[in-house]
């Protein structure tokens, strides 16, 4: 018998890695001002660079997921500069439709080069018991990577120089471009860092699931459901909101059914948006 | 006109079947647009409209063996009546929330439809197939008299006043609201209008294929295509839906003809480039460069 507990922190550590996927989403949301709908098909490529660097170079996941960040951080750059830049000061639309153009063609280059054949990582299997609870290494081992890099990304926010021209520019470009601050270049920092953390994300989730190139989509849905429940631009938000979102899911699974499990995102999303539209948590 | 309605009578089983969805995703993508590229509300969630009313007139047919005629008008009555509801609660949402809040509604209605709990009702996830007594040559003109009702209504809306009201929502609905401009009522019934137009065609779409269920009914599929038609031809613009219809859908058999494994990735790109380089489609630029003129009734 699973007790409720048990439940609640399965939830919790499910949810540290959604909460990484949300708060890239909301970075990017917040400061640039851009909906990246392409969001979960970075996950889906941080997930292949993991498989393929074990699969052909015999990497330790473990470090793909360090590796995943730099590499991510410079690519999400380059989109940047290339083709999300130039939408900053369209109407929304575009930037909505300049993104499911971008995720179409990524997740579509994925299935061709890579096939739909299903792959994994199986390099951490088994559990432990501790505590009187039976964890799963490779969910704990997770866990343990997105608590340090969610911990990194707030240090970083906070203390470094960049971390403040990315605050300056999300609270008011215009001020801190007047302040010195290049706005452009804190725009491409931001957007690089919020795919670096989808990338990592998508690192640590090979090492549990399996991996295929549609399997962006789900890791959208949540990611959108956390932002709106932790906030626009609120990272604080969207690490919480993650959480929630991991609980609820657990909770849902194991007392209704996976399916309807799978109603979570967009429920929250509705609800939310009418009676909380500014999400659960003050900026 | 008179051409296309003849058409039947001498074509191919191919080219009839062609038009029928080169007019199913006509209507879709007008539809579309006299909500969403009137009012600057994108409407992110055009499959959920057609989904709905694709289900009830599918199962009117179906399980309570409802004649077509009857059952088509029902359906897009059913989702058109709901979506005043829905509007009314989630058309205070703006811009990209709204987006986000109609792409939720459709996953949330898909994956409810497909759940143990309703299956009674709606066959859940395996879906439903029926046939519904009407041959090919028939949908072809129930959809082809759908499509032009469409176009009058479309043409209708955009040049008259309403039309121009819905406009100014999209560029200021503030300053709208401040001419004294009721912006709730005029967008839910754009959005009325819009699902009704968009449920019938869907309950034609359905009724044409013979089957009915969850992921396609729901598919995001449904919701992009006519929004890249729209862009194709010119968002905003009467003929635009229609002629970017046309186009896609020749492009697309050629995309499939020549890329077949690759298509959808082109199709990916082809979004990335015209919403960088050519945001007001076909229609719009021609406007813009004089060669056509700038009048809403086109």
């Amino acid at each position: 018998m699973i007790s409720f507990v048990e439940i609640l922190i399965r939830g919790v550590m499910l949810g540290s890695v959604y909460a990484l996927v949300g708060m890239g989403l909301t970075l990017v949301w917040g400061v640039v001002g851009i909906v990246n709908i392409a969001h979960g098909e970075f996950v889906m490529l941080g997930a292949y660079f993991a498989f393929w660097a074990f699969a052909l170079l015999n990497l330790n996941p473990l470090l793909s997921v360090l590796f995943a960040i730099p590499l991510f951080f410079l690519f999400g750059g380059l989109v940047h500069r290339g083709l999300t830049e130039r939408l900053v000061k369209a109407p929304e639309l575009s930037a909505l439709i300049l993104t499911f153009g971008m995720s179409i063609l990524i997740w579509n280059l994925a299935q061709f080069f890579w096939t739909n054949t299903f792959r994994s990582v199986p390099y951490l299997t088994g559990s432990f018991p501790f505590m009187g609870f039976v964890f799963g290494k490779s969910k704990t081992v997770s866990f343990g990577l997105a608590v340090g890099i969610t911990a990194a990304l707030f240090l970083f926010l906070k203390y470094s120089k960049w971390g403040k021209g990315i605050r300056a520019t999300s609270q008011n470009s215009e001020v801190a471009l007047v302040c010195g601050i290049d706005t452009i270049k804190m725009r491409m920092v931001t957007y690089g860092m919020g795919i670096a953390l989808a990338g990592a994300a998508g690192a640590i989730i090979s090492l549990q699931w399996v991996i295929f190139p549609q399997m962006g989509g789900a890791y959208i849905s949540k990611a959108f459901a956390i932002v709106v429940l932790g906030g626009l631009g609120n990272i604080q938000g969207a690490l919480a909101g993650g959480l929630i979102i991991g609980a609820l899911e657990a909770v849902v699974t194991q007392y209704l059914s996976a399916k309807m499990a799978q109603i979570i995102p967009s429920l929250t999303i509705l609800v939310i948006l009418l009676l909380r539209p500014t999400g659960l948590f003050r900026k | 006109m008179a051409f296309l309605i003849s058409v039947p009578f001498f074509a191919t089983d191919y080219w009839i079947t062609l038009l029928v969805l080169v007019l199913v995703f006509a209507v879709y993508s007008s539809g579309w647009n006299v909500f969403s590229g009137l009012t600057g509300y994108t409407n992110f969630g055009l499959a959920w409209s057609i989904g709905l009313s694709g289900y009830v007139s599918s199962l009117l047919i179906a399980d309570y063996g409802v004649f077509w005629p009857l059952a088509w008008p029902l359906g897009a009555l059913a989702t058109s009546i709901v979506s005043i509801g829905v509007g009314y609660i989630l058309l205070r949402i703006k811009g990209v929330y709204f987006a986000i809040s109609m792409v939720a509604l459709t996953e949330g209605t898909r994956e409810l439809l497909g759940t143990e709990y309703l299956s009674p009702i709606t066959h859940g996830g395996e879906g439903v197939p029926f046939v519904a007594g009407i041959k090919l040559p028939g949908l072809y003109w129930a959809i082809l008299l759908v499509a032009f009702l469409t176009f009058l209504i479309a043409y209708k809306m955009t040049s008259s006043e309403f039309g121009l009201r819905l406009l100014s929502i999209r560029e200021d609905e503030q300053a709208a609201e401040t001419l004294g401009i009721h912006t709730t009522r005029d967008k839910i019934t754009a959005f009325f209008i819009s699902a009704f137009l968009v449920g019938l065609a869907g309950s034609i779409h359905f009724t044409y294929q013979n089957y009915i269920d969850p992921s396609f009914a729901f598919s995001i599929h449904l919701t992009l295509t006519p929004i890249v038609m729209t862009l194709f031809g010119g968002v905003g613009t009467v003929f635009g839906p229609f002629l970017g219809a046309a186009l896609f859908t020749f492009i697309h058999e050629v995309l499939w003809a020549e890329l077949t494994l690759l298509y959808m990735a082109a199709f990916g790109a082809l979004l990335i480039v015209l919403i960088l380089f050519f945001p007001q489609g076909l229609l719009g630029w021609m406007k813009e460069k004089g060669i056509l003129p700038r009048t809403r009734k086109i």
